[in-house]
């Protein structure tokens, strides 16, 4: 999701009529644009990513201009023919291949246009652009610079020019190391023995795509005529962006010329046509819409429409970027009808309800424990190592863990329960006592599954007070036995955070299914904790028969 | 004997008071007040105990190398900034905030921290706002005479059945837990089955089925978890999924869709995360659908995960409860029926959907419910209808495929009562035993 920032004076002149606020703030979020009133005449509007058209306030105003009906249908915008021309070097193949370019002359852009026009350009790289990678973009003031321009790919070390936001000339090398937006995207260009330039006729460097420009060709009020250039690694996402650029610009009332880059004629502004059947309309929408009425939403969402026989056929305006789909355009019309204004329908489908026989078990555990009196816990089931080993005094094994964890707090999945609740027990030390809990959960075991891993439902209780022993936990474990009608075996055992004879093994004939004891000192003490616990766990699936 | 002593012994503190306020006005006790003074954290110096005072915790973000100040914006900048270079850890260099050798030394070592946690309180706490002074009145309850010689049988006559007493400590159920068997009971009164799902996912289950592209910045960045064991998943069970969605990725297969036109991977598709929706268990229960198995309706209510900093906002796991409904011939406007049912049920008598986006769904909504308390629409779900290009690789035909669902977490906050989404997860004792038993008015309209 982008956020952008703007001016609703800019928008209502866009739109062509003053937009009432409450209007922004309530009906506005139906197109699929959250606004937000930020103070005076400053608005922030979120935007989602597959509606790259709206990141600026002209695609904004257009989109609106179509939604509150001042003015539906799509947009015309005439192109006419230029004779600029960039020749694409086979050099680039490699490093950044595709490049577009278009003009837009008889501007009259105001520092707050000239914002705007940025803040599409960075809120491009960031969506559409994956950070620069994919796509990169340039604003050139054309008067600057001579025809042709080439795009070719050079050494590092042969060619410098004067960045933005620099006083000296810099090798393409040093802008890498040192200039600071060279440092943000010098990633893009790892491990790449030459680097991306648009130069002029007389050499002159305009931009060294995907990092900086020349300060030589920065747009100011001044300029009334832009070159703009696009390079990426996919040519679909560089004309795309390139028209999303030129549209909003024009919608300033620039005229568009067009480029040849290696001949092919750019932008190309030509909608895609697609249908949108009746039938497919109204069966996967519900909703009961003669054709003229279907033909007038889209148009309210700056769509062309046409009536044909049995389907209408939609222009799709080339700066859309999310209609793959005719189910795409059903989208569009349920938008424009207003998702308030359809009315909620229950299909008739005779189905019994059913609980996994898992959660049904579960269930019927949790009434036992909390029949005991103990408090039930909710925890994480993501943990790390130093919590399941290294405090439990266990020795290390192989587990469910994570690659890119942001902290180690979280990074391991948990292998077993009780580690958790004496984390609960840690936290609620200064509570008073008796404390008694239990959690009936899922853990992680490495598995030969074709994942590599399964859940595994695990049932722990602990139980600590000043007095308490060993059988304050059989009694518990008794209590089950009782309840779920199962008899299970204990046998002793030396074990790990348990105290030396006081420890023992669970069995369900002849499976051990758990253990129970009382904790050591030494474990209690690596919880900070004073007062004794008792406690054991089990696998769930096993003590009922589901595994 | 003090209220505390009496309290220990099982009397309740209001119970107390009362009753020694009424011994008071018969004559039978005399009851004396004196102030003391102790010193106790505030709130934020309880939170430098549990995570480090804000120049500390700058300094260990710093441990791999300098960032941008406007990186850090998450931290309590202004305070971790200026103690820190107060206390010489780290320098700023054009815009960019990095490590002195003193706070390379000083990474293990934090005396704010420190300092309140062996309760060595000084003026730079106070200060801070970490310690505070709180007074408190101490009473004491003395018998008179006439108290002393009264008889049980006059006692016995004075019995008070007005007087509140000691609420006992009893088994109580997580208030979590309880709206999710809430949420799981309205699913099944709904007729819906419930679905199981592994919580390690391939990102084919994940993502790739669900129509979102290999390069999609959701797989990448941070709010994913990938799993480094185990790292891969078979996906030799799904052979005929795999081939259908690589198809539609490509170039839309025969779902009539213009696909993402690139190259997809199955080695990407491959790649174990921690699931980052539930959405993904019902990806695997379409793969499993046959035709003649519909219409049907399944339900989940259970664990998602999120590579996020946990904070007051976010946490790194939480549940969700899910419902997909499939049909040959379900529409917008039986979503629609669902959810308002289903939330109605939840508690919530007005909703609204409003457009949003997920790559997955096609008229794809957020769910806002009414709260009347704060007068403001909130967000609890999401909803939408799984695009054309999800259906049909995974089911193998055409059908329409309704989902919504609702994130647990922020009714459970409402329920509880919380400001502080970690509050879910931290069990203080005190919270468990004071909040009410779930009902759909709870955590809906109140």
């Amino acid at each position: 999701m982008s956020h952008i920032k703007i001016n609703k004076k800019e928008f209502d002149d866009l739109v062509g009529e003053e937009v009432n606020e409450e209007v922004l703030r309530e009906k506005a979020s139906f197109l699929g644009a959250h606004w937000n009133h930020v103070e005076g005449p400053k608005w922030d509007v979120e935007v989602y990513p597959d509606r790259p058209d709206l990141l600026s306030v002209e695609g904004l105003a257009r989109a609106y201009r179509g939604f509150l009906e001042v003015e539906t249908g799509r947009e015309q915008y005439e192109i006419s023919a230029g004779d600029i021309e960039v020749e694409v070097d086979t050099s680039v193949e490699s490093v950044r291949p595709y490049i577009g370019g278009a003009v837009v002359r008889n501007l009259e852009l105001t520092e707050r246009a000239i914002n705007g026009l940025v803040q599409l350009q960075e809120k491009l790289h960031e969506s559409m652009g994956r950070r620069r990678d994919k796509l990169a973009i340039g604003l050139h003031d054309l008067s600057r610079i001579e025809p042709p321009f080439t795009y070719r790919a050079v050494k590092p070390g042969k060619v410098s020019f004067r960045p933005l936001e620099h006083d000296r000339e810099m090798q393409l090398g040093e802008i890498l190391e040192e200039h600071e937006k060279g440092k943000e995207y010098a990633w893009i260009l790892d491990d790449e023995e030459v680097y991306p330039i648009i130069e002029d006729r007389d050499g002159k460097v305009l931009s060294f795509p995907p990092i900086i420009n020349n300060q030589l060709t920065e747009v100011d009020t001044g300029t009334r005529d832009i070159f703009i250039d696009v390079t990426g690694k996919d040519l679909a996402t560089v004309k795309r962006a390139l028209n999303i650029l030129v549209t909003a610009i024009a919608e300033r009332g620039g005229e568009i010329e067009n480029v040849k880059v290696d001949g092919e004629e750019m932008p190309d502004l030509e909608p895609e046509t697609r249908e949108l059947e009746q039938g497919y309309f109204e069966r996967v929408s519900g909703l009961d819409l003669e054709v003229p009425e279907v033909v007038e939403r889209l148009e309210m969402m700056k769509l062309g429409a046409r009536e044909t026989m049995d389907a209408i056929e939609v222009d799709i305006p080339a700066y859309r970027n999310d209609i793959m789909h005719q189910y795409d355009l059903v989208e569009d019309v349920v938008i424009a009808h207003g998702y308030e204004n359809v009315e909620p329908e229950m299909p008739e489908i005779d189905q019994i309800g059913e609980e996994s026989p898992l959660e049904n078990r579960t269930r019927l555990l949790r009434d036992v424990l909390q029949g005991t009196g103990a408090l039930e816990t909710h925890t994480y089931i993501l943990s790390n190592r130093e919590k399941l080993f290294d405090r439990m005094e266990l020795q290390e094994e192989e587990i469910a863990e994570m690659s890119n964890a942001l902290t180690e707090d979280y990074s391991a999945v948990r292998n077993w329960l009780l580690p958790s609740l004496m984390e609960i027990l840690q936290r609620n030390r200064h509570r008073s006592y008796p404390q008694k809990f239990f959690e009936v959960a899922d853990v992680v075991e490495l598995d030969d599954s074709e994942t590599g891993a399964s859940n595994r439902r695990k049932l722990a209780y602990v139980h600590s007070s000043s007095d308490v022993d060993y059988n304050n936990a059989r009694q518990i474990l008794q209590v089950l036995e009782r309840d779920l009608g199962v008899e299970l075996e204990v046998r002793s055992s030396g074990a790990d955070c348990f105290k030396d004879g006081r420890s023992a093994d669970i069995y369900l004939g002849n499976e051990k299914i758990g253990s129970i004891g009382e904790i050591s000192r030494s474990v209690l003490d690596s919880w900070e904790l004073d007062t004794p616990v008792a406690g054991f766990e089990l696998d769930v699936e096993k003590l009922v028969g589901l595994y | 004997m003090t209220v505390k002593d009496l309290e220990k012994e099982g009397y309740d503190q209001s119970m107390v008071h009362r009753a020694a306020l009424e011994l008071q006005e018969n004559g039978l006790a005399d009851y004396e007040e004196e102030e003391e003074i102790t010193r106790v954290l505030t709130e934020k110096g309880k939170e430098v105990i549990e995570e480090g005072s804000p120049e500390h915790r700058l300094v260990k973000r710093l441990e791999p190398g300098p960032e941008k100040i406007s990186e850090l914006e998450d931290l309590d900048l202004d305070v971790a900034l200026g103690k820190a270079r107060q206390k010489g850890w780290v320098e700023i260099d054009s815009g960019e905030v990095g490590l002195t050798g003193k706070g390379e030394e000083n990474l293990e070592n934090d005396p704010i921290k420190r300092r309140l946690e062996s309760e060595n309180f000084d003026e730079e706490l106070f200060d801070r706002g970490l310690v505070e002074e709180k007074s408190s009145r101490k009473r004491k309850v003395k018998l008179t005479g006439e108290g002393k010689s009264l008889t049980e049988e006059e006692i016995e006559e004075d019995f008070n059945v007005e007087a509140r007493v000691k609420t006992p400590r009893t088994g109580k159920k997580h208030f979590y837990k309880e709206i999710i068997d809430y949420a799981n009971r309205t699913w099944r009164d709904l007729g819906f089955r419930e679905m199981d799902g592994e919580f390690i996912v391939p990102g084919l289950l994940n993502f790739d089925a669900l129509y979102i592209p290999q390069d999609h910045p959701a797989r990448e960045m941070q709010d994913t978890f990938f799993m480094e064991q185990p790292e891969k998943s078979s996906l030799s069970s799904y052979q005929e999924e795999v081939q259908n969605v690589k198809e539609t990725h490509e170039d839309g297969w025969e779902t009539g869709s213009t696909g993402w036109n690139y190259g997809w991977s199955e080695g990407e598709a491959e790649r174990n995360v921690l699931r980052t929706h539930t959405t993904s268990a019902s990806a695997r229960k379409l793969a499993e659908l046959e035709e003649e198995d519909l219409p049907a309706k399944f339900y989940t209510t259970s664990r998602v995960f999120r590579n996020e900093t946990v904070d007051r906002h976010h946490l790194a796991e939480f549940f969700q409860s899910d419902g997909i409904v499939v049909g040959k011939n379900l529409s917008f406007r039986n979503l629609k029926g669902y959810i308002s049912e289903f939330f109605e049920r939840m508690g919530f008598n007005e909703f609204r959907l409003v457009p949003t986006y997920y790559p997955y769904t096609e008229m794809s909504a957020e769910v806002h419910v009414w709260d009347e308390k704060g007068e403001e629409w909130i967000a609890l779900g999401g909803s939408g209808m799984f695009r054309p290009e999800v259906v049909e690789p995974l089911l193998g035909f055409e059908a329409t495929v309704l989902a919504w669902g609702l994130g647990i977490p922020r009714i459970a906050m409402r329920a509880a009562e919380l400001d502080d989404i970690r509050e879910l997860y931290r069990n203080d004792t005190d919270i468990l035993e004071r909040t009410p038993a779930w009902r759909p008015e709870n955590g809906g309209e109140r």
